[in-house]
């Protein structure tokens, strides 16, 4: 693959993202190669060590706002006719309702999610208290004399504190788990507007 | 190394490698390579980021019959890098700390 290749495949790889972006991006790809080559390597090589088109796009992606991404694509490659935006105002119902739906299923999805994170966390905090409960509970039965009842209010405790570090380390996870699902999302979302021209064509 | 860790620390490195002398991608690169390993496409975005936050500027000049793009550090970038230096002694002295503790073990 030459120069001229690689860039042109990489402007096709990023169509949907806004057009200055793109050149932007190009002419400092394009300056990094010639910069190589000029050291002494050879075109190959300078590409190849550039990284990957696959590796620049997602990078690319992942830092293009999705507000920017979709405006880009949501602009008309032309002016409207008369007629056309007739139909679109005509339409609006339907599809105006049939957009607000789909933003709000992604959005209680979303909700629900973080509904269930902070669900897990407040039954750790529940074994904490709980532990903490059994614990003091417990302290008053062995100084009132009762050592029986005492010490199985103390055990219940240990075994509360027990759960609430086993289950501290899953919330943990799970919270980090869906903040990871967001970003994966987030990026799953540009890449259907990013490159699809290319991929069609 | 924790990514957030990371891309704070590449954006100083950036900022080092023109602190003194204004400078262009592929220099930048070379310069930070011995200490981090950075892409392109990290570049990029740094370097965007740094523009935007004004602690760069850029200029367009022709180099062998092509275009290429200096940088150059403004106020506010040094004032970045010492601020960094700032933050860094108090790290290391956390790290001091951290690392007496396990001494002691």
């Amino acid at each position: 693959m030459n120069k001229q290749e690689f860039l042109s495949q990489l402007e096709g790889r990023l169509s949907g993202l806004p057009k200055e972006d793109i050149s932007e991006r190009l002419l400092f790809y394009s300056e990094m190669i010639d910069d190589r080559i000029e050291e002494g390597l050879s075109e190959e090589e300078a590409i190849s060590e550039v990284g990957s088109i696959d590796e620049i796009v997602s990078e690319t992606v992942s830092n293009t706002p999705l507000s920017k991404i979709v405006k880009e694509n949501v602009k008309p490659k032309r002016a409207l006719r008369g007629w056309e935006i007739a139909l679109i105002i005509a339409g609006s119902p339907i599809w105006g309702s049939l957009l607000i739906a789909f933003s709000a299923v992604i959005l209680a999805l979303y909700i629900t999610l973080w509904a269930l994170i902070v669900a897990l966390w407040a039954v750790e905090i529940s074994f904490i208290a709980s532990a903490l409960a059994c614990a003091a509970i417990g302290t008053v039965f062995i100084i009132r004399g009762e050592p029986i009842t005492g010490a199985l209010a103390v055990g219940s405790g240990l075994v509360m504190a027990g759960l609430s570090i086993f289950l501290f380390f899953g919330c943990i996870a799970a919270s980090k788990g869906v903040v990871k699902l967001t970003k994966k999302i987030a990026l799953g979302i540009k890449s259907i507007f990013v490159g699809k021209e290319k991929q069609n064509g | 190394m924790d990514i957030q860790l990371k891309r704070g620390l590449l954006d100083v490195c950036v900022l080092a490698s023109i602190k003194d002398e204004e400078s262009y991608g592929y220099k930048i690169i070379k310069d930070i390579k011995p200490y981090m390993e950075m892409s392109e496409s990290t570049l990029y975005t740094i370097l965007k980021r740094l523009e935007g936050a004004k602690m760069l500027t850029v200029r367009t000049a022709e180099h062998n019959g092509r275009l290429r793009k200096y940088y150059r550090i403004t106020d506010t970038g040094l004032k970045r890098i010492e601020d960094f230096k700032d933050e860094w002694k108090e790290i290391i002295s956390i790290y001091r700390f951290v690392t007496k503790e396990d001494q002691h073990e």
